[in-house]
Parts: C-alpha cells; structure tokens; sequence
C-alpha cells in the first residue's frame, strides 16, 4: 500500500484552478438544420447530444445499410417527434437537403471525401477522429474547410473534458518539473484469431459504398458493424483509434508542433498473419505496437497490446508525463493523478466528469462547436490541431509498414530523403473515387 | 401431476448411477430457461436457501470463457466454454464438480465487443445431448460418455448466414425433432440423424431460443430474427405471422413469452417492449413502450406481472416488475445492475451483475430481499440454473460454481 495519502478531488480543487463552465455562446436560440452521415453507434452518441442541446433540428440521416438508417430515425423521431428523411447516397443528401450542419461518424476512410463535400456544400462539420486515414486526405480536409470558411470540430472530446482541462493546467503549472518523457498505452484482452466465413452483405446494405474509395473485398461480420479499426484498408488500428486521443493530448500540452523523427515496430505475435481470401477472413491490423516520437524536448512512446489488458498496472489506460518532481498520469474513467517523487508530497488526484454509458465529454464539445459557429472562433479541436494530431498515427503506421524509422518535416509534410515513405502519404482510391487534392 | 413422479424417484435415483438413460424429471433443468422453458422452476428452494441465500459454493470447475448457461439431468450437467480457440463442451457430475467428459473443437472467441465464447445452452433429451455453436456447428453426442452421434455444419447449406455474434439460441428438441434459430425463420432436424426437415430463407437469425407454443391455429414456433418476431408452423415452417422489430446491430436476443393468445417480446439497445395479440393469422400490439427493455436474458412471468432486466450492459440497468396488462412498471429496483434472474416457483431469484444472489419473493408490491450472498466474482451476465436443490452459476471468465445449503 502506498504510504503517502492520497489526496482527494476537493483537496485538490484547492491547488487546481476549477474548470470553469464553458460560456454559453450568445444564444442565437436558433435550430441548425442538421445531417448525420453514418447512423451508427457513435454517430448516433453525437446526434443525440445534439438533440438534447436543443441547438439542432434533424433533417435527414444517411447510412450505406437500410437497417441502420430505420434503427436511427426511429429513435430521431421518438425523441424529437419528427421523422428524417433517409438517405443512402451522401452525396444526394447534401445535394437535397442543404444542411446548416453535417455530424460525419462514418469509418476513417470515408472521412475526407465526406468533409470536404459537406464544406464545399457550404454545411459546417462535426467530424468524428482521426481526420483522415492518409496524410494528405486530412491536409485537404484542413485546407477545403479553410477554403471554404466553414466551421470543423473533430471530435477529440478528451480536449474538453474537465479532468483533461484541469490536468493540463496542473501539468503547466511547472509541478511536475521538467518533462523529459511520455509514455501513452492502451491494452486489451485477445487471443489466437481463427478466420471467420466471408457472407454476402445483409440485405439492404451498400457493401461497395461502405467500402468506397477502399478496396472491394468481400463482406464479414468482423468488419462491420462496429470492427472497421481492426482492418487496415479502413483506419489504422489501435494507434489510429486510441492513439490519436493521447496524441492530441500530447500536443495539447507541448509548444512543438511535431516530432522530428518517428519509428515504430510491433505485428500481430498473438492473433497471427492476417487471412483474406474469397472464403474466410480475420483482422489485419496489429495487435501488438510501439512507436517512437522524437521531439526536440522530449520523448513520447505508445504502445499497445491486444491481450493481456494491464492487470500488473495500476492505471490501465492513459499516458504517464514524467517530470523531474514526479509522474502525472492523464486516465480516463480514472481521472488524473500526480505521484511526487518525494515520497514526503502528497498525492495528487482529480476524478473523471464523462458522460455515460459511453465515458465521453460530447455534450460540452458540441456546445463549443455551436459557440466557434456563432462567433467564428476557432473551435478547442478544430481542424488545424486535430490535423497535426491525426498526422501522428499515421507516420506510425507508415514506419510500421516500411520497417525503419523515418525524418519528418512537418513544415512541408514530407518525409526527408525516403521516396518509399512519401508514397505512403497518399494511396490509391477505387474507381470511381478520386483522391483528395490539398 | 408432480406427484406421481416425485413417487418415481426412488427407483430412478439408483438408475442414476448406473446410466444418464433417463426421462427428464421434474427437478431436472434439460434446457435453456428449463423444463417449462420459462425460466421458472417447479422445485421448492431450500427454507435455508431463503435466509442465506449466498448459501455454500461446494465445488467450482473451470469451463472457459462465454455466456451459455447449463441444463442439469439427474446427476449431471452439461454446459460449453471457450478456451484456446477451441470450444469445449463439458459433462460434469453434479456432486463434486469431476468432469465426466469433454469434447473439444476449433472455433473462434468471438470477441466482438465482449469477452466472446459460445453463447447457446446444450440441450439433453433422452440420453443425448444437442449442441449448436456460435459458428454452425451442431452436434449430437451420447449424454453417458460423449461420444459423438453425428455431427454437421450448418453453413454448408445455402440458406445459413452467420448472424454478427454468431448463433446463440440452443436447440429445441420436440418429439423427434430439433428446431434451431438459424436462417430467417428458423430450421428443423430429425434428432436420430440431423437430416434438415424444413428450413427458412437466407436471413439473420435473432438470437433466442426456438419457443414451441401452441396456438390456436396448431403446433407453432415462436422465432425471433434480426427484423422481427415471428410465429411458424412446427411441422411445416410455414409462417404464421411476423411483427417487424427493429433493433440496432439485429438483436433480438430475449425469448418471447406467451400467454394464452398474446405473447411478448423485448429487446435492448433502447428499443423497448410490446405485447401481442395473436388471432387468425394476425398480429396487433396490445401496448408498447421501453419500461422493459431487454438486451438478451428474458423476462419471467408470475401471475400477470413480468420479472426482469431493463437496460443495457454498458448502462445502469434496473430490475423491473410490469404489468402484463398494461405495460406499467409496478416497481425498479436499481442494485442488481445489468443482472439476469429465474423465479423457483414464487421466489426470485437474482444474479447481480457483480456476482452476488439475491432472494425475495415475486410481488408487484416490491422487490423485499430476505438474503443476499456473494458467489462468484467477475462479470456475470449468464442466468442461473436451479435443479435439485442446488444452484449453478457462471461468470464469463468460465468459472463454475455450484451452490448448495
């Protein structure tokens, strides 16, 4: 047992500055006309902050499955006593319906071609993370918005949540001394991985526009709903998913803007070599991954393992900033906690403020989404931070992939002297989808 | 009718050791939600069990990761766990917890979004044992010493479709027949041998049990799959009526229940409840609304009010009391947490989430607990079975516990 007490979160209250309620925007009491594309799970966790901030009138919904669609606007019309109209097709919607706003939850490699129609389509967009699943979809992304003057919130909740607020007040205050290192992590439970029977997709789904501007491969329930992060033709694992969070923490408290080198090696030891045939498949992206991000004043690793969980750990989940007094642990569930070096000081620790069941902040980043609307500020996670955030996992993919270390300039968004590397800031899209230009 | 079987036992209690060749008796648990597929048992519970109610865990096995229950005939029971991408199904004697015997093959965890592991309940009839994995995998092994009696893979036929968690409803013996929740409204085998009888459109299934019901139009089935819930006829599979139910991801997971021409029917994800007329043919909801939402365990029913978990995994989930009638919540009851619960005649019987087992007596006046006691640890989300005085509960984690006073 630990011999120093622990300090509680009132006691804390005292040293930490109180997370000051958001200002409410001036209240212009007006009902954006509001899209979502993608009515799933976590689209739907959106659009219902959404509708309870009473800032929004839903118009229409778009999903590639009919099922999806009727689940989510039998739930619109329950709770707003209005019925969507539904939509299958994007493109169509934004075409019919005009939206003030569009809430894009749909997988990472749709995200690109959906925010920057929806920008061009004059809508302001509320984008769920990671930007993009290349490099250079998300700087278009940056750039289209820009363009076109419209407001973007990427949703990295974690950088409005009162324990990430008042942790980083904490973290700057200097308390912690000197930070040298960080180290991000995130562990789950798994095993050996059998391959599981392709099907044909459920009725009523538009498998080849799920896909989209991916590969066309055959259809299976690991993949969706709800397993796209696990393949890598639609996101990028993990890191992409976790990772980016911690990230954009990351970012959030240093003065740099990007590493200047990144190398990252891990695989998949545990679930095995990845299966894709025309009968059976598994998941492909790597169950085990560390990544190295080397900055001009300190460190930062990930890593992350896909078994196990972290049952010798006391925080399971989060990253630890180890300063020259001690470590600060930035959780989850689990708030944040300060553990001094000096075994005399106290620890320090805050709780969690989430929303339930799902553990997030939506409904104070969506009020800061209507706020950077009203008063054309930029919003806590616009498009520029959440870029530079989103770049991140991706190098470590990129490393990953090519099997060394790589030198980023990330004033140009280049790789120094690899061609082999640059290449993979793009890729090939499926006909008839045409990359992004920046 | 109890009692002229009670008076058979004497006899059979030596035929116990001998053989598992044996008629289903009244305090047996042949199958998912029991003897009179209700999740309701005839047995009385133990006068200690009412007052201490964590009673005694006599023995614990291992049986791997998942969520099926057991079904218990005479000294024996039976359930299925996951371990090391292989499912193993376990004949377990019930006095000590040995493994009588053991039958293991390749499947996957499954783990999406949960610890994975199978989720349907082997069935014993007769001297036999029937098993459906989440995978298409339906097997008939000799209930004495596990030898397999035949055996098939249900995805070679054109109709089957894997639903997203894989099969999960156990098989429904009847007569000479075995009744599956696979295709788009359910399958039909003949138990000597597994040749298909009838069997449905391509379609996801839901993931309940097959419910054989007769209704007023004949021998029924009463199905759920990933659009809704559904009647057909047992001999045939020709529909009877369907009532579209739309859930998020397709799951329609709690048994239906029915009584005399209506029948309901829940599920989770915030879809809610409704009860149903049934009449020529036709289908009307009576009422509807989300008071009981059920995510898979079902409900039991007593008298005219209904028992059971309203809520999610992932939120607070509340046990509820309804009334049949009126779909009114006649009381919640919010420290069970997203548990699962049997009724052994008019006792609740509840497995809180945590592990802990609650008693009180089924009344709409209120959930009034007489003894609670803490039996396993971990994640449990799996509904007891009672039989023969003793309980059997499982976490995911795959440990088994048998509790007795």
């Amino acid at each position: 047992m630990n011999r120093r007490a622990f300090v509680n979160t009132t006691a804390a209250a005292g040293i930490v500055t109180q997370v000051p309620l958001l200002a409410k925007s001036e209240k212009s009491g007006k009902k954006y006309r509001t899209a979502l594309i993608g009515s799933g799970w976590w689209g739907m966790n959106i659009l219902r902050e959404a509708m309870a901030s009473g800032t929004i009138q839903v118009v229409a919904l778009n999903d590639v499955s009919d099922d999806a669609l009727e689940v989510a606007a039998e739930e619109v019309q329950d709770l707003s006593g209005a019925q969507p109209k539904t939509y299958k097709d994007y493109r169509e919607l934004l075409e019919k319906e005009k939206p003030e706003i569009v809430i894009i939850s749909t997988p990472d490699h749709w995200h690109a071609l959906q925010t920057i129609a929806a920008v061009q389509a004059e809508a302001h967009v509320f984008v769920e993370k990671p930007t993009g699943h290349t490099i250079q979809e998300s700087r278009a992304m940056l750039n289209a918005a820009t363009r076109a003057g419209k407001t973007v919130q990427v949703g990295l909740h974690r950088r409005i949540g009162p324990h990430h607020v008042s942790g980083m007040e904490f973290l700057r205050s200097g308390k912690v001394g000197k930070v040298g290192m960080v180290r991000m992590f995130v562990a789950g439970r798994g095993g050996k991985e059998q391959p599981r029977a392709n099907e044909e997709p459920p009725k009523g789904m538009d498998w080849d526009m799920y896909c989209g501007p991916a590969p066309l491969r055959p259809f299976n329930s690991r993949i969706h709903p709800g397993g796209f992060r696990h393949f890598l033709d639609f996101a990028n694992g993990i890191l992409g998913d976790w990772g980016v969070h911690w990230l954009d923490q990351v970012l959030w408290w240093t003065e740099e803007k990007y590493p200047k080198r990144v190398y990252s090696t891990g695989g998949r030891p545990v679930r095995g070599t990845p299966v894709l045939n025309e009968s059976e498949q598994t998941t492909d992206a790597p169950d085990t991954q560390v990544a190295v991000y080397e900055f001009e004043s300190f460190t930062a690793t990930w890593e992350h393992r896909r078994y196990a969980e972290n049952p010798s750990e006391k925080h399971k989940i989060g990253c630890y900033f180890y300063g020259e007094n001690g470590i600060f642990h930035m959780g989850w569930r689990d708030g944040w906690t300060y553990y001094p070096a000096n075994s005399r000081d106290k620890v320090i620790h805050q709780d969690s403020q989430l929303q339930q069941p799902d553990g997030h902040n939506l409904k104070l980043l969506w009020q800061n989404f209507i706020d950077g609307i009203e008063s054309g500020k930029e919003t806590v996670c616009g498009l520029e931070s959440s870029h530079r955030s989103s770049v991140l996992p991706m190098l470590g993919m990129m490393s990953l992939k090519l099997g060394r270390s790589i030198q980023w300039d990330g004033a140009a968004e280049k790789v120094l002297n690899d061609p082999a590397a640059n290449k993979l800031l793009k890729r090939d899209y499926r006909g008839p989808w045409v990359y992004p230009e920046a | 009718m109890k009692f002229p079987l009670l008076s058979l036992r004497i006899p059979f209690l030596l035929l116990w050791f001998l053989s598992l060749n044996l008629p289903c008796l009244a305090n047996d648990w042949p199958h998912w939600r029991g003897a009179q597929r209700n999740g309701i048992s005839e047995e009385a519970l133990p006068d200690k069990a009412l007052k201490n109610i964590g009673g005694k865990v006599v023995w614990k096995a291992e049986i791997g990761t998942g969520f099926a229950s057991c079904s218990v005939v005479g000294g024996h029971l039976f359930t299925t766990g996951h371990e090391g991408g292989h499912d193993t199904i376990f004949c377990i004697r019930t006095a000590d917890g040995a493994t009588v015997w053991k039958h293991s093959f390749p499947a996957d965890l499954g783990d999406k979004f949960y610890e994975g592991g199978p989720g349907a309940t082997p069935t014993i009839e007769g001297e036999r044992v029937y098993l459906l994995s989440k995978w298409g995998d339906l097997f008939c092994f000799q209930a004495l010493d596990g030898k397999v009696i035949w055996k098939k893979q249900l995805r070679d036929e054109d109709e089957v479709r894997v639903p997203t968690w894989g099969f999960n409803g156990s098989p429904t013996l009847v007569g000479d027949t075995i009744y599956l929740n696979v295709g788009s409204a359910g399958m039909a085998l003949r138990k000597t041998d597994g040749k298909i009888l009838w069997k449905s459109d391509r379609g996801d299934p839901g993931y309940s049990t097959p419910l054989p019901v007769d209704l007023a139009s004949g021998p029924a089935l009463l199905l759920s799959n990933g659009k809704a819930y559904l009647a057909v006829e047992r001999e045939t599979g020709k529909k009877l009526w369907s009532h579209r139910w739309i859930t998020r991801y397709g799951v329609n997971a709690a048994d239906p229940i029915v009584k005399e021409n209506q029948v309901f029917i829940s599920s989770g994800y915030n879809k809610g409840c409704a009860l149903l007329k049934i009449g020529n043919g036709k289908v009307e909801p009576l009422w509807k609304n989300k008071n009981l939402r059920s995510q898979f365990n079902g409900s039991v029913l007593i008298d005219n009010f209904l028992y059971g978990i309203d809520g999610d995994s992932n939120e607070d989930a509340a046990l509820k009391c309804v009334d049949w009638r009126t779909g009114e919540v006649r009381w919640s009851f919010d420290q069970c947490g997203f548990g699962s619960l049997l009724a052994i005649r008019d006792q609740l019987l509840v497995l809180d989430h945590k592990g802990s087992l609650w008693v009180a007596p089924a009344s709409p006046e209120g959930f009034k607990p007489t003894s609670k006691g803490k039996i396993l640890d971990g994640k449990c989300w799996t509904v007891p079975v009672f039989a023969h005085g003793k309980i059997y509960a499982r976490n995911s984690g795959g440990t088994l516990v048998c509790v007795s006073w």
